[in-house]
């Protein structure tokens, strides 16, 4: 009993920790990858930390028309993001039952961060700000059907709504037992571009004001408080790769806490997870945006592909 | 020998009991010149000429006090490049042609700011190019005291059209934009995502250039045509030293000409790369736009070996060019043109078969072929809208007369027309300076003149379209000088372009446009 609850602690306390701390790094490989790809040599990967480092050290400007949801925005924003990276085990899996990891929650933490986000986009009354949020809770509303389904499909192959019961089932089976697994991988991959504002949903290079969605969000951020809704977007982005890797590559995950196990993970899970970033890189670098007005039909790749999922579990 | 345009406006106008004289300008334009009070009947007359565009109003002083000569120009086809129709008018009281002329708005607005003239009728009296910070009776053409600056300030503010009804939203943009592009702001009217009005307003750049010129040398005014924009150094350069040998009757060596066409053939290649490169980049494809600005690198390196200057500044001059380039180096440009041409075939390749781009192009920001006409449009806005004409052909100068090169012609008017346009243009300068350098003939490339006193039109073909400098030199110092750069008519173009386009699609449309601000303000 007592391991049982040091392990879950030491879960709470590196878990989240270490997503916090990688996830800057990821955002850094898929910029480095993309500049590569334009011919250019590119800032170093680590360069998002120097950014946040420098954003930390900057004083906040509040727009003279912004009220109290300016200021609490941002530590919601983490505050909710980080909830749902208790939830997403990374480095081992915690005992069972300890963490109350359901799918449902884990969406919908991430929506609610997204949610106070949005607000803060339409708090401080400027043009772009609100026109950013009304594109982001758009595109959400079309989004979220297509969210659930394809969670729903994984639930549906894995027969649980935990996701460390998920986690556990990946990686103690081979994944030809569950090929579906697979074709909700890609609507999963559709659904990280999709949350993580890439292209051709959106661009995280440019800050060109008539066409950003995520960054017009945030354009009235400053100083600390872009630097935590910079780091709960790195974050959110971790933790869907998490959710992809571990259901189609779950090698290297310890099924419980050991030094070296950890370590292992540490560095398995890294690994992975840049090797996810290349491709994420080289997928947003092949395409172009694409029409605004156009993005529900590709969206509906991610759906199409979920349901065939849930059709074919139920046939064969 | 008249055209038949001219005698025929004379034989109206004379039925008419208005009387008209006829002079030929040093730059082989035809001038006449008509009462204030015939400028609405000949227009009238004109505007059934389907031959014929509006192509720049000005004012100049009079020789008498409180008198404005108003100057109308219209471009001709052979044997003249233009029909400039002076009318002189008193108290500052001149009849508005907009209503035969649309495109005279913009043109009667400027001279409004610059000289208080009161156009009669005028639906729009708001300034174009001068700002609040401007006093309210602050015409700089006519007094430019500064005295008269620091006070009584214009505080009423510019208003902007209104737009009401449910859904309908504001949003403003600009002048500070998110990139390092010139100032001008954009007020967009919209209904959700649809643009339903864009209104412009530039002058953020206005530097008073026409004023600066007078009682300047010719060769002070060419320093600033070269100003007038950055990435139209040489083609202002050029125009402003075409009219100065006009008046002066300067033969050039023929080897001034072949390096100046190489020249202003570089500038198109670099600008028309680098809105390749612009558009890709607004519909979030990068790695299609990377090759285009790694080519529009290399020309500008090409352009600082040969004349210093990336942006081709201080090459061309009155009487010719200010430095000889070696002709082996001219050789050498030859031979990287054909690798250069290679790579640049394949960048545009590689962006035909992304679909995801050509869906973006296509049918985005239509500038109808019906528009050409009225807003005066010209360059490769006008030609991917059906308009097949360019200055180089229309009105050569220089030796474009024997060299063998494309014009590209599209008719959709979409965004995807002008990048075809832009592209193919790009690849016929490539063509021309082959061409050019091949048969490079040797000699000096700077031939003295006397300056002297005249006036004269020189037009040119910018890599944005038509541009107009006329001038009146006195004993070589320059008298009066206008400006009228193809982003001035083509502006107007972007307004009508982009109703019932989305916003996200606006960055797009206003790129492969590519106006110049500073070129528009002056």
């Amino acid at each position: 009993m007592v391991v049982v609850v040091i392990m879950t602690v030491i879960y709470y306390l590196l878990n989240p920790l270490f997503i916090l701390l990688i996830s800057p790094l990821f955002m850094g490989i898929i910029k480095k990858i993309k500049a590569m790809a334009q011919g250019r040599t590119g800032a170093p990967v680590w360069q998002p930390y120097f950014t946040l480092h420098k954003l930390f050290k900057k004083e906040i400007i509040y727009s003279d028309n912004s009220s109290f949801i300016m200021k609490v925005a941002p530590y919601l924003n983490i505050g909710f993001t980080i909830g749902a990276a208790t939830l997403v085990p990374v480095l081992f899996l915690p005992p069972e039952g300890s963490v109350p990891a359901n799918i449902i929650l884990f969406l919908y933490l991430l929506v609610s961060a997204k949610f106070f986000m949005a607000l803060a986009g339409l708090d401080a009354g400027s043009v772009f700000g609100g026109m950013g949020s009304s594109r982001e809770m758009s595109l959400s509303a079309i989004a979220e059907p297509i969210t659930i389904i394809t969670f729903a499909a994984i639930a549906f192959v894995l027969n649980t709504t935990d996701i460390t019961q998920m986690f556990a089932t990946t990686a103690s089976n081979s994944l030809t037992e569950f090929p579906t697994l697979l074709l909700t991988g890609v609507s999963l991959f559709i659904i990280l571009i999709i949350e993580t504002a890439r292209v051709p949903v959106d661009n995280p290079e440019t800050h060109l004001e008539l066409t950003m969605v995520h960054e017009a969000m945030i354009i009235e951020q400053s100083g600390p408080n872009l630097a935590l809704m910079e780091i709960s977007h790195a974050v959110k982005q971790t933790l869907l790769m998490a959710v992809l890797i571990n259901l189609l590559f779950p090698l290297g995950m310890p099924d419980s806490f050991t030094f070296a196990g950890v370590a292992l993970g540490m560095v398995s899970f890294a690994a992975k997870g840049s090797i996810l970033c290349v491709i994420i890189a080289i997928f947003e670098t092949s395409l172009a945006k694409i029409r605004f007005f156009r993005l529900p039909s590709f969206f509906m790749v991610a759906l199409f592909l979920s349901f065939v999922t849930i059709v074919f579990e139920l046939i064969l | 020998m008249m055209d038949i345009v001219t005698t025929g406006l004379m034989t109206h106008l004379e039925s008419r009991q208005i009387g008209s004289r006829f002079s030929r300008g040093e730059g082989g334009e035809y001038y006449l010149r008509v009462p204030g009070d015939g400028i609405i009947e000949a227009a009238g007359w004109l505007a059934n000429r389907e031959d014929l565009a509006l192509i720049g109003i000005w004012a100049v002083p009079g020789h008498e006090k409180d008198c404005l000569e108003l100057y109308y120009a219209f471009e001709l086809k052979q044997p003249s490049p233009a029909l400039v129709m002076i009318a002189e008018v008193k108290n500052n009281q001149a009849p508005s042609i907009y209503k035969i002329f649309p495109a005279a708005i913009n043109f009667e607005r400027r001279a409004r700011d610059w000289y208080g003239l009161d156009f009669t009728s005028l639906p729009d009296t708001r300034r174009l190019l001068l700002h609040e910070a401007y006093p309210a009776d602050f015409h700089p053409m006519v007094d430019s005291d500064p005295e008269t600056l620091s006070s009584n300030l214009a505080t009423t503010e510019y208003s902007f059209k209104k737009f009401e009804g449910e859904g309908l939203y504001q949003v403003p943009v600009g002048p500070v934009h998110a990139g390092i592009i010139e100032p001008g702001h954009f007020r967009f009217s919209v209904i959700g995502e649809t643009i339903f009005n864009l209104e412009l307003r530039l002058g953020y750049k206005h530097r008073g250039l026409n004023k600066l010129a007078e009682g300047k040398t010719v060769a002070e005014v060419n320093k600033l045509s070269e100003s007038i924009s950055g990435d139209e150094s040489a083609v202002n350069a050029c125009s402003f030293s075409l009219a100065v040998e006009k008046i002066a009757g300067a033969e050039l060596p023929k080897r001034a000409w072949e390096l100046r066409t190489i020249l202003l053939e570089m500038e198109r290649l670099y600008s028309h790369l680098g809105d390749l490169a612009g558009m890709l980049v607004d519909v979030g494809y990068p790695i299609g736009a990377s090759p285009f600005f790694i080519l529009r690198e290399e020309i500008m390196r090409w352009n600082a070996t040969f004349t210093g200057s990336r942006f081709l500044k201080g090459a061309i001059i009155p009487g010719g060019l200010s430095r000889d380039i070696e002709d082996g180096m001219l050789q050498k440009f030859k031979f990287f043109l054909v690798t250069f041409s290679r790579r640049m075939r394949k960048a545009l390749s590689d962006v035909d078969e992304s679909a995801w781009v050509i869906d973006r192009f296509e049918t985005t920001g239509i500038v109808s072929p019906e528009l050409v006409a009225p807003l005066s449009l010209s360059g490769p806005v006008a030609r991917a809208s059906g308009y097949d004409g360019d200055t180089r052909q229309l009105h050569t100068y220089g030796v474009y007369t024997g060299l063998k090169y494309t014009i590209p012609v599209k008719t959709s008017g979409d965004v995807l027309a002008r990048f075809r346009v832009k592209a193919e243009e790009a690849a016929s300068s490539i063509d021309i300076i082959s061409e050019t350098i091949a048969r490079c003939s040797p000699g000096p490339v700077f031939s003295g003149f006397d300056p002297g006193s005249g006036q004269a039109i020189a037009m040119l073909e910018a890599p944005r379209g038509r541009n107009i400098h006329w001038l009146r030199v006195k004993n070589g110092t320059v008298e009066h000088w206008e400006v009228i750069t193809a982003s001035f008519c083509n502006w107007p173009a972007i307004e009508h372009a982009v109703i019932n386009n989305i916003l996200p699609d606006f960055p797009v449309i206003n790129k492969s446009f590519n106006l110049s601000y500073a070129g528009n303000d002056l």
